[in-house]
């Protein structure tokens, strides 16, 4: 017998291969059997926020993680149970326009993955979740249904009771190949489910408007003095951020809109009487995903137009003796409301300490220099000024003209818009134009009649969708054309002009550091002014928490806000290489202290640069929380403000792991309890023979 | 999983061994304290091997000969400890047979010594299971399952409670095996238990071909049910051997 069962075990070891291709994964403890278990996605949400009237953006529909099989999406695709749809960005409008028309079918939505991928972004040709017609309440004339976006399909502004995640490119392959998986079903008992965790405290508390969610602190407004990190695993950049009673808020940072004069504004002096020529940009992006929120070409190509034409005219002599005064203003929170420019013009009426050397009176005229990213075509860069048919700006329009003469060996064009467009696009002139309809401005833009970014407000509008020479040339005629403002026609001649240079590896190294993730704010510009742990860069406007100040502490400021304001103190700051270890008596003196986070205490340099809190009017801290103020006629804009907050939520996640069925469970369960009760009953067998046999006589 | 799976499988891996307690074990504090001691016997056992094992890892998984040394020298260890097992035991019961005699009580029935052999094996077996099985069934009681390549068609939560009752029923019945074989002489008994141990062992080396746990482990169940076997026939024998001695 037990040679029989010898034979039988070497005849299987010789005709088994023992195949050992492919190394195992190497799991040392359980818990590495659970993290094995479960597949942790990156990927960017898409969170909830809330305004006056609603609700936009996703969340998960109740208190409870999603979990639904992952299906890929096709136009025909038919859902029997709720289900997590994989969905590649060709189809992202087809579904979204199915799901707002087909109710049966929004119903079995469980949760949305959307692919990522540098292919997809070839094949397509434009999409943008913007409105046709971006914030068309704010704008100063009637024409509201003038589409400056045509391909806005607005899917972003509609509320959905569905998490959305945007994957990334790594991600997207694995979900890929767990959806094939779970289409050929090789196990008919097992499916591959999406865990989405994207619980929103809004949603869990019930306030579903702004005011009901502010006064509950369920949610934070909008601004640009936080940005809201959320707690994404295995996310080494993110903090966890929620509901203040049961948790600690996680790293809050502030930022701001910023600005600087050059030259620096004597505050001592009496003689502050000069006129401003104020040159404006914004810096904040939106996009359905709000961590991905890039906005290359709009605006962070005119951010980076703005900075470097300041550099430029930083080596030029002789600015004091200019009869106008320079002023330069980065805005944020502008895609939500204007929140950077209207609570500026606030700030000046109110002559607060942040706008402390400005006044309102003296400002001549705004020259806001919107995207410039696509101004490239067949060589020729061209852009377009764009100004209310009403205000008197011709000087500035001659100044751009003799600006452009200066670089006609450049290919540098710029035109009127088209007189047929019903006033100023979509930008912060708007604020202005609302507040005072004399102002006398331009918008500076790579478009004339509809944009030419055909990724706006999008998470696509990246470094792929600008082009740095635009960048450039549209420095070099801001920093022309505002040299020829300042300067009033005194003393300006044609060498002057042409020794204002914008140095282009300046604008392809902030292009580098603002919108690509290698270098990304890790990049030696950014490096030498600030320290931040963060790489890749976000400009989502972030939310406000606690008060908001002029004066805030660096470390409460975020990344982008920080480099500017240290960029703009350093380009403004006068005379050039006289510097001196920061110290008590810096600000006395009328400087700033700049490096403060890479060079030991820090350099003070004598400069004129602010930061200016950024969040809507209608808002006011007061006592710990957040009032909303009622309208006042005075406010017009604020009358219309819809007053954007953001909802807190506890965590933010998305996983991926194997099930199985109900029914498998349960029979396992049967199973074991079947093995036990015969297990029991041959026992008991066992015992009663043996019994028997030993009382056998 | 759920917690109607993970029941499920800490069922298949210890149901049998708590039917036994429950109607065996339970009855008799002696076989309590027997079961819990060998059971600690064989907990020091892996402790002292992985200790000298512990300079060996991590082994390398794209071979399978380290681990059968790593088998091969922990079964020989265990072997070894059972013996002393015995040993311990032999004394134990002269002791209390001297005590029975004292107290003018019966000596130790056959049945008992038999009872106390199984809740040896039991103890053996039970912490082989708690160990290999059920300390890694935390997982199963979540909602996800999770499947090895190399054994894609069944939960590996399920092999692994598969593969502790087999063990199970080796450790078990062998012990008995070994105490009749210990007090009867008999060599070829005596060499039936290391080599069956030895043998299950090395069966679940199989399981690292791909698809190998289809043929591993019926393979291990056979050793099973043939421990199961030849003990069933040995106290038979010795039962009826007794009880004829015992009537003539």
């Amino acid at each position: 017998m037990a040679m029989k069962i010898v034979s039988l075990f070497l005849l299987f070891i010789f005709q088994f291969r023992l195949s050992l291709s492919g190394q195992m994964s190497s799991m040392e403890s359980v818990p590495d059997l659970q993290k094995s278990m479960y597949m942790v996605v990156d990927g960017f949400p898409c969170v909830r926020l809330v305004n006056l009237s609603g609700e936009i953006g996703c969340s998960n529909p109740g208190r409870d993680k999603v979990v639904a099989p992952i299906i890929k999406y096709k136009n025909t695709t038919e859902l029997a149970q709720p289900s997590a749809i994989l969905l590649s960005m060709d189809d992202v409008q087809g579904f979204f326009s199915r799901i707002s028309n087909d109710s049966s079918f929004a119903r079995n939505v469980g949760g949305v993955l959307v692919e990522s991928g540098v292919e997809i972004q070839h094949k397509l040709k434009g999409f943008s979740p913007a409105q046709k017609f971006p914030q068309a309440e704010f704008s100063p004339y009637h024409n509201t249904t003038y589409e400056w976006n045509p391909i806005g399909s607005g899917i972003m502004w509609k509320s959905y009771n569905f998490p959305v995640f945007l994957l990334s490119e790594s991600s997207t392959s694995t979900l890929q190949e767990i959806a094939m998986k779970n289409e050929k079903t090789e196990r008919a008992y097992t499916t591959n489910v999406a865990e989405f965790d994207v619980v929103m405290q809004t949603t869990k508390v019930g306030t579903h408007d702004s005011e009901s969610c502010l006064k509950e602190e369920t949610c934070l407004p909008l601004g640009g003095y936080s940005r809201k990190k959320m707690s994404f695993a295995n996310r080494s950049d993110v903090y966890s951020y929620g509901d203040i009673t049961i948790l600690l808020r996680g790293g809050m940072l502030r930022g701001g809109s910023v600005w600087s004069a050059l030259p620096p504004i004597d505050r001592l002096s009496s003689n502050q009487s000069k006129p401003i020529i104020l040159a404006v940009a914004s810096m904040d992006a939106q996009s359905f995903f709000r961590d991905k929120s890039l906005g290359a070409d709009s605006p962070i190509s005119g951010m980076i137009s703005l900075l470097a034409a300041v550099d430029a005219l930083s080596h030029v002599d002789g600015l004091d003796d200019l009869n106008r005064q320079l002023v330069f203003l980065v805005f944020t929170g502008e895609a939500w409301g204007y929140l950077g420019s209207r609570r500026f013009l606030l700030e000046l009426d109110q002559q607060s300490d942040a706008v402390h050397g400005l006044k309102s009176t003296l400002m001549h005229l705004v020259m806001e220099i919107g995207s410039t990213g696509r101004g490239l075509n067949q060589g020729n860069k061209t852009f377009f000024a764009h100004t209310e048919v009403s205000s008197a700006s011709n000087e500035t329009l001659d100044a751009l003209k003799l600006a452009q003469e200066s670089l006609k060996s450049d290919g540098v064009t710029i035109s009127t818009a088209n007189s047929s467009n019903p006033g100023v696009p979509p930008s912060s002139m708007m604020a202005f134009l609302r507040k005072n309809s004399s102002t006398s401005g331009i918008v500076l833009e790579d478009f004339d009649t509809i944009f030419a970014n055909k990724f706006y407000h999008s998470h696509l509008d990246d470094s792929a969708n600008i082009n740095s020479s635009a960048i450039v040339a549209a420095a070099s005629l801001v920093a022309r054309t505002l040299y020829v403002l300042a300067s009033d026609n005194k003393n300006l001649t044609s060498s002057a002009l042409s020794a204002i240079n914008v140095n282009a590896s300046l604008v392809e190294e902030l292009i580098s550091c603002m919108l690509d993730c290698n270098p990304g704010l890790s990049c030696e510009l950014v490096k030498s002014y600030i320290s931040t742990t963060n790489t890749c860069p976000n400009h989502y406007v972030g939310v406000v928490l606690g008060e908001p100040s002029s004066t805030p502490h660096p470390n409460q400021v975020d990344d982008i806000s920080r480099f500017v304001w240290n960029f703009l103190a350093d380009r403004t700051s006068t005379p050039k290489g006289d510097t001196s270890v920061c110290s008590q008596d810096c600000g006395k003196k009328g400087g700033v202290c700049i490096r403060a986070e890479t060079d030991g205490k820090g350099v003070c340099v004598i400069s004129t640069t602010r930061y200016v809190p950024a969040y809507s009017t209608r808002l006011k801290f007061d006592s710990g929380t957040w009032q909303l103020l009622p309208p006042n006629s005075s406010d017009p804009m604020g009358m219309l403000d819809p007053v954007w907050t953001e909802s807190n939520w506890n965590t933010i996640g998305l996983r991926v792991y194997t099930v199985q069925d109900a029914a498998y469970d349960r029979l396992v369960l049967l199973g074991g309890i079947t093995v036990t009760v015969l297990a029991y009953l041959a026992i008991l067998l066992t015992r009663a023979y043996i019994t028997k046999a030993l009382k056998q006589d | 999983m759920t917690v109607a799976a993970g029941i499920g499988y800490a069922l298949v891996a210890l149901g049998p061994s708590l039917a036994l307690f429950v109607s065996v074990i339970s009855k008799k504090p002696f076989l309590i304290l027997t079961l819990l001691s060998s059971t600690l016997v064989w907990l020091i056992s892996l402790i002292i091997l992985s200790g000298i094992w512990r300079a060996f890892l991590p082994l390398n998984s794209a071979t399978w000969w380290p681990f059968a040394i790593l088998l091969f020298t922990s079964v020989a260890f265990q072997e070894g400890l059972r013996l002393l097992f015995w040993k311990v035991y032999k004394r134990l019961e002269d002791i209390m047979d001297a005590f029975a005699d004292r107290v003018s009580k019966p000596r130790l029935y056959l049945t008992d010594k038999m009872q106390i052999a199984l809740a040896g094996g039991l103890g053996h077996g039970v912490a082989h299971a708690v160990f290999f099985c059920l300390s890694l069934l935390t997982p199963a009681f979540g909602p996800a399952t999770y499947f090895v390549d190399r054994c894609s068609q069944i939960p590996f939560f399920l092999v692994s409670a598969i593969i502790a009752l087999a063990f199970v029923m080796v450790h078990t019945f062998s012990m008995v095996i070994a105490f009749n074989s210990y007090a009867e002489g008999n060599k070829v008994d005596q060499l039936f238990v290391p080599v069956v141990h030895l043998a299950a062992g090395m069966m679940t080396l199989i399981n690292f071909a791909s698809g190998g746990c289809i043929v591993g482990i019926p393979l291990l169940y056979l050793m099973a049910i043939l421990t199961l076997m030849h003990c069933g026939r040995m106290v038979s024998r010795r039962l009826t051997e007794n009880h004829r001695q015992g009537s003539s």
